[in-house]
């Protein structure tokens, strides 16, 4: 008999860099990654939702002023009698006017007028204003992701702070999941709510983590931008912040009040370099004063932040210039970091691909808030208010959104959007207190359904939808309305089943 | 003139991207080393796909075009190849996934974590971001505006860490030491 050999010791298995991460750590970290999941998501939701949608801003713009003029080319002296009827249509106390010229992306002529009340108005080929230029649900949706409809310095504090939230959630995001990497292919669908979640929420978190960087980083700065100016002045200029801003834009004009005719745009024009820039925008300053300037951007393409800028005194001599060429890394950075955030720098096919990754981003901020509640229900400690409420703001806030779109449309006033944003937001928290979370989920579907083809009706019906030569109103039309078809479908498919059992078991 | 049309060099940038995850899902779930080829295949093919997009539509914004599609187009094979999951009885063990660790605390130490990860972390990381500004070389702009970057990353951090961190007292020293220090120096040196 011969002694049984001893097995030769299994060599130790190398096991990659995230899974070295100690189980404690882990686990202390997903308890911070819980925590401030949890305290911030409905604000996150919020944000990411709305910046989704605010990726589209040019295109919804143009399709609540379909029935306007559309240019593809604004002459200099159309811009100068669409400034001089700006000027007039806007009432007293004008300090400031913007233009935007009509661009591939944007054919039209927009004026801005900051006046004793601001206000908005489009002209048309020969520059006289023309009706139509109302957009205040472009308006409501772009001010409630900069800043949550909340006074400009608080509301985009608090989105900057959501961002470093976000960011902070996807730095313990990571670390939490040792097998992240490892399972990056996975996704099985079925089975456990909480499983199947869990491989969505991880996957989105895993692929589009550039993406979810970008965005939280720049709009944490965006956001922040304010604050950290105010500090950097107070720390090291004396609390100047002034001396801040004058390091990125030109210095403003020598103050001289004395009323003057309305600044000449078209010498100014004249002076303007013939370089295959192509001009964008015109800001004026005190435009009925002598001490009026305007500066003239001019962009550079192919460039991210390739903006050349030209500010002019009233006598059309240029006293200050800056060419996107001699850009600083500092100047580029702050430059580009807008059109980065909101998707604004690759066409069509980049806000597509923005809107998909922005909405994936809103999913991951439900989808965590869902893994808890499914991780408590699977223990045994299910939360039932917490399910409600939760239901009420994932359904209730696409619907306000909707709902603020036909108010927009119908009454054409950013107060009305907002003031029927809130009525249904509140309408879904207060229903929360009775209904059960999947009563309110359908409900904030159909909801949600109904609103958005109301959109497209009204603006059918208000907005000269079926008459608009601009085809962005047509698709804008056309997705509103397979968006609402997509959201009755399962309810629909649903109610069929459940009228004949037959046809759903076969 | 306008921006070059992003489409083209965008699609192509999409099919790359496209192809590269396909590879990589190839070589992931598999221990077989012949598979190597898969994996630094599948990672040369997403790294060509912001070549012919930085070429043709400006070296930044075709990078960050690029970048946007590379995401999507992973995301795309991810989503293509799910399985189904049939629904199994409740298992009577636990989940194997890592569960949020249940450490004892106390309203006080609850309160002290917040005000660490809110405002004494944004107030340190601000003291990080205008030291930078100050004190690291280079064009006024370009400090000013990294030193902005590194406040929401470096807050962010701090969010991480001290949500996390069952030692909140060394937490609390760690980052008031590093606002005193670092505001400290920045006010001492000065912006020049």
């Amino acid at each position: 008999m011969t002694a049984a050999t001893p097995k030769p010791p299994r060599p130790a298995k190398k096991k990659d860099l995230m899974s070295r991460i100690p189980a404690g750590f882990v686990r202390a970290v997903l308890r911070g990654h819980s925590s401030l999941g949890l305290a911030f998501a409905a604000l996150i939701y919020l944000i990411c939702l709305s910046g989704s949608i605010a990726v589209f801003a040019h295109e919804f713009q143009r399709w609540e002023s379909a029935a306007a003029p559309q240019l593809t080319e604004a002459s200099p002296d159309a811009v100068q009698t669409a400034f001089e009827g700006a000027i007039a249509a806007g009432g007293p106390g004008v300090e400031h006017v913007y233009i935007t010229l009509p661009t591939s992306d944007f054919p039209r002529l927009l004026l801005y007028v900051d006046a004793d009340e601001d206000r908005q108005f489009l002209a048309d080929a020969q520059g006289k204003i023309a009706p139509g230029g109302e957009a205040a649900w472009t308006e409501f949706i772009t001010r409630l992701h900069i800043n949550l409809h909340l006074p400009r310095t608080w509301g985009g504090f608090l989105v900057g702070l959501i961002g470093v939230a976000l960011l902070s959630s996807l730095i313990s995001g990571i670390l939490a999941h040792p097998r992240i990497f490892r399972d990056a292919f996975h996704l099985r669908l079925g089975g456990s709510q909480r499983l199947q979640e869990a491989d969505l929420h991880n996957r989105l978190g895993v692929w589009a983590l550039p993406f979810h960087i970008l965005i939280s980083l720049s709009g944490a700065f965006l956001g922040l931008t304010t604050i950290i100016v105010g500090v950097l002045g107070m720390a090291m200029f004396n609390g100047d912040v002034n001396k801040v801003y004058a390091l990125f834009i030109p210095a403003p004009p020598v103050d001289d009040p004395r009323p003057a005719p309305v600044l000449d745009l078209r010498p100014m024009y004249a002076k303007l370099p013939q370089d295959g820039g192509r001009l964008t925008y015109i800001f004026t300053e005190h435009p009925t004063e002598m001490g009026g300037a305007a500066l003239f951007n001019v962009e550079q393409p192919n460039r991210m932040a390739g903006v050349d800028s030209y500010a002019f005194r009233r006598d059309a001599s240029i006293y200050s210039q800056q060419k996107a060429v001699d850009n600083n890394l500092g100047e580029d950075l702050l430059g580009g970091m807008g059109q980065l955030h909101f998707g604004w720098f690759g066409g069509g096919i980049v806000k597509i691909v923005y809107f998909a990754l922005g909405l994936g981003l809103t999913y991951l901020a439900a989808s965590g808030v869902n893994i808890w509640l499914a991780r408590r229900r699977d223990k045994g400690r299910p939360a039932p208010g917490w399910e409600r409420a939760w239901a009420a703001t994932v359904w209730g806030q696409p619907a306000g959104i909707a709902a603020a779109a036909v108010a927009g449309l119908a009454l054409a006033s950013a107060p009305a959007a907002i003031g029927a944003w809130l009525a249904v937001s509140l309408l879904f928290l207060a229903a929360a207190i009775r209904l059960p979370a999947t009563r309110l989920s359908t409900l904030g579907r159909i909801a949600t359904a109904a609103l958005t083809l109301a959109a497209a009706a009204t603006h059918f019906a208000l907005r000269g939808g079926l008459n608009s030569a601009d085809p962005v109103a047509w698709i804008v039309n056309l997705s509103l309305i397979a968006a609402g078809a997509a959201l009755l479908l399962p309810e629909l498919r649903m109610r069929r089943n459940k009228a004949d059992p037959a046809t759903a078991a076969a | 003139m306008e921006d070059s049309a992003p489409l083209i060099p965008a699609l192509l940038a999409l099919v790359g991207a496209g192809t590269g995850a396909w590879m990589l899902r190839k070589s992931w779930g598999s221990k077989d080393k012949a598979n190597r080829g898969w994996l630094v295949g599948g990672w040369l093919l997403i790294a060509a796909s912001f070549i012919r997009p930085m070429l043709a539509l400006g070296s930044v914004r075709g990078f960050f075009i690029a970048l946007a599609l590379v995401s999507t187009a992973a995301l795309g094979v991810v989503a293509a190849n799910y399985t189904v999951r049939q629904a199994k009885a409740r298992a009577a063990r636990e989940s194997l996934a890592p569960e949020p660790s249940n450490r004892a605390t106390t309203k006080g130490r609850e309160t002290l974590r917040w005000l660490l990860a809110g405002p004494i972390g944004m107030i340190a990381a601000m003291g990080v971001g205008i030291a930078w500004a100050a004190l690291v070389p280079g064009e006024q702009q370009t400090r000013l505006v990294v030193g902005g970057l590194i406040v929401p990353v470096a807050w962010g951090a701090c969010m991480a860490w001290t949500l996390a961190d069952n030692r909140i007292l060394r937490a609390t020293a760690v980052l008031t030491g590093v606002a005193l220090i670092s505001f400290t120096a920045a006010i001492v040196k000065g912006f020049a």
